[in-house]
């Protein structure tokens, strides 16, 4: 437990990041470093995203599968890597 | 041919003479007698004498073959639907997290993820790269122009606008700004709806004729047809604008409670316990500021009152000295916190932003009757203007910054923590009568001037000059109020005093966030106030 909460610290004090959310495979937030309106709504909205991403890259060719995701936006980056069992979406403001 | 001329001359001689010795020649004169003709009749062709000529017909349908069968129900059962509130998806709870497996996800993604944050911070890839989903537009431009023409005939003014909460309808209120006296002049509330087709610019979509002038509107938050007004008898009356035959739902009447002086600002606010049913704040010169909370019967009840008493304003600036007996101070406009509700600020008569709250406990000094206690609801006030204040907005987009304009033409950027002003720029020579915040645009705000026209200013462009100036009428009569539609970001609607509406739509660098004006705000803020 101790070990999840330290990588989760590790990566929370990466610069810029505003927030690390743990979401499972059924889009149900597990941890999260931010309130839980927003920690909820990051989470739905990108389960469905990312499911949806994968369904594409699985479409073009059935031996490629998804690896990482990541959405520029104008105000901030959403970065989401995906896993069997779990998601892991950080949200980053890369302005120098 | 040779026409039988002898023939007929010899004819038409018998029959003159009556068959009397033919005249051979103009020598001998022939006698005239009377003769009767045969008639000649034509026999008449008109429709009415000659008669209808009619013939009977008839037809029938065929039987038409009926049955007869009838059905019933065996068996029925009953069910209800009900929606309930939404539960939010809480996250789970720890006990069920299988930490090993969690541990081993980390692990295989935190070096990929930390590793593609550094390269995000690092990279110049992004750098002024700027996407264009909707069409630029370059120049601001008036959509519309709409007016009342038996108001206009009156020469009433537009004193107050509002858009509803969908963005598609515009109301305004018709009133005077510059008569004394107790006028009983009838005066109108107007609204267009502009997404419908056929819309008529001077025939608005429903009209509400007020007994007096109406000073200040509002349209509900959530009820698209829902909109408050204030009078200058110092009523507030809510209409349903969706009702054209009967449109007043609840008012206050003239009671006890209510103002005494023209009502200035209304605004909207949820309840307190209940979020989703509002109630309606009046401000006015009285110095009193009331809540009021529709009871059945279509009257307005006072649930809470505040009153801006000049002895119990926190001395935080130096302020004139206070004449004996309890003042009230009049106040002419409101705005309320976006980011804590119960935080307002009042402009005043006496030019000087209050910062108020709704929980204040104090009781205030003044004698005005009231059935509930009167608060006094200050906490701090700011350094004055040269000149009453007409208008107050409150950063959509920080916590501490807010704008007043009063009748000095001046405009002031206050921070709340700090009673000077951290900038005042002087936009007219003449009064300026409102200024709002941009919904969308952290650095951008419009006022309205007594010169005829809404000037936007960019802070981020230039911080002394505006950087559009719309002229809006042509002989220089002051525009009173405007409104930006927080649901169609590019719309800007100013009212003036010939009494039309103008809706403008702004260019594109007015409606789109840059990446970086959050920041570029927090850090005006706290760079000036230094």
């Amino acid at each position: 437990m101790a070990e999840v909460e330290e990588t989760l610290k590790r990566l929370q004090t990466q610069k810029g990041v505003q927030g690390i959310i743990l979401v499972n495979t059924e889009g149900i937030p597990i941890k999260s470093t931010m309130n839980n309106p927003t920690t909820t709504q990051h989470a739905n909205l990108m389960h469905n995203f990312v499911l949806k991403a994968r369904s594409t890259v699985h479409e073009i060719d059935p031996q490629n599968d998804l690896t990482f995701l990541q959405i520029h936006s104008k105000k901030n980056e959403i970065i989401v890597a995906p896993d069997k069992d779990y998601f892991l979406i950080a949200i980053q403001n890369p302005t120098k | 041919m040779a026409p039988p001329t002898s023939l007929s001359q010899a004819a038409s001689a018998a029959l003159a003479t009556g068959g009397a010795a033919s005249a051979k020649g103009p020598g001998r004169p022939g006698q005239l007698q009377d003769e009767t003709l045969g008639v000649a009749s034509v026999p008449s062709q008109w429709r009415g004498v000659r008669g209808i000529r009619g013939e009977t017909k008839s037809c029938q349908t065929a039987s038409i073959a009926t049955a007869e069968a009838s059905t019933q129900a065996r068996s029925h059962a009953e069910a209800q639907v009900q929606t309930e509130a939404p539960v939010p998806v809480s996250m789970l709870p720890p006990s069920r997290l299988d930490t090993t497996r969690l541990a081993a996800f980390l692990q295989r993604v935190e070096a990929m993820v930390i590793r593609e944050l550094n390269k995000n911070w690092q990279s110049h890839a992004f750098d002024g790269f700027e996407v264009n989903w909707m069409e630029q537009q370059q120049t601001v431009s008036c959509l519309h122009t709409l007016c009342y023409p038996p108001a206009q005939g009156q020469g009433l003014h537009v004193t107050s606008i509002s858009w509803n909460t969908t963005g598609s309808v515009v109301a305004c209120a018709y009133g005077r700004l510059d008569d004394g006296d107790w006028s009983t002049l009838k005066s109108f509330v107007c609204a267009w709806n502009l997404d419908r087709r056929g819309l008529n610019p001077r025939q608005p979509s429903a009209v509400v004729e007020v007994p007096s002038a109406a000073l200040c509107l509002a349209f509900h938050p959530t009820q698209p047809s829902h909109l408050a007004g204030g009078l200058y008898s110092g009523e507030v009356l809510v209409w349903d604008m969706s009702h054209p035959e009967d449109p007043l739902l609840w008012r206050t009447g003239l009671t006890d409670d209510t103002h005494t002086d023209p009502v200035y600002q209304v605004v909207w606010l949820p309840e307190p316990r209940q979020s989703h049913r509002f109630q309606v704040l009046s401000v006015a010169t009285d110095g009193k500021v009331l809540l009021w909370q529709g009871v059945g019967a279509g009257r307005l009840q006072l649930t809470e009152g505040f009153a801006l008493v000049i002895q119990q304003l926190p001395r935080s600036t130096k302020l004139r000295k206070p004449p004996r007996g309890e003042t009230e101070v009049g106040t002419t406009a409101v705005a309320f916190s976006s980011f804590d509700p119960s935080l307002f600020v009042l402009g005043t008569e006496g030019g000087f932003p209050v910062k108020c709250s709704l929980t204040a406990e104090e009781a205030a000094l003044t004698r005005m009757p009231s059935s509930v206690p009167l608060r006094a609801p200050a906490q701090f006030t700011f350094s004055p203007h040269g000149g009453p204040i007409y208008s107050v907005s409150c950063s959509p987009f920080h916590r501490n910054l807010f704008l007043s304009a009063g009748t000095d033409g001046h405009v002031h950027l206050y921070s709340m923590l700090q009673a000077q002003p951290l900038i005042s720029l002087q936009l007219s020579y003449k009064y300026l009568f409102a200024v709002r915040w941009s919904p969308v645009r952290p650095l951008v705000f419009a006022a309205a001037s007594g010169e005829g026209d809404v000037q936007l200013f960019d802070l981020q462009k230039s911080s002394q000059k505006p950087t559009v100036s719309i002229k809006q009428t042509e002989d220089g009569s002051p525009v009173y109020c405007l409104e930006f539609n927080s649901q169609q970001t590019q719309l800007l609607a100013a009212g003036d005093a010939k009494g039309t509406v103008k809706v403008w739509q702004l260019s594109t660098e007015f409606t789109e966030q840059g990446p970086r004006e959050t920041e570029d705000l927090d850090q005006l803020a706290a760079e000036v106030a230094t």
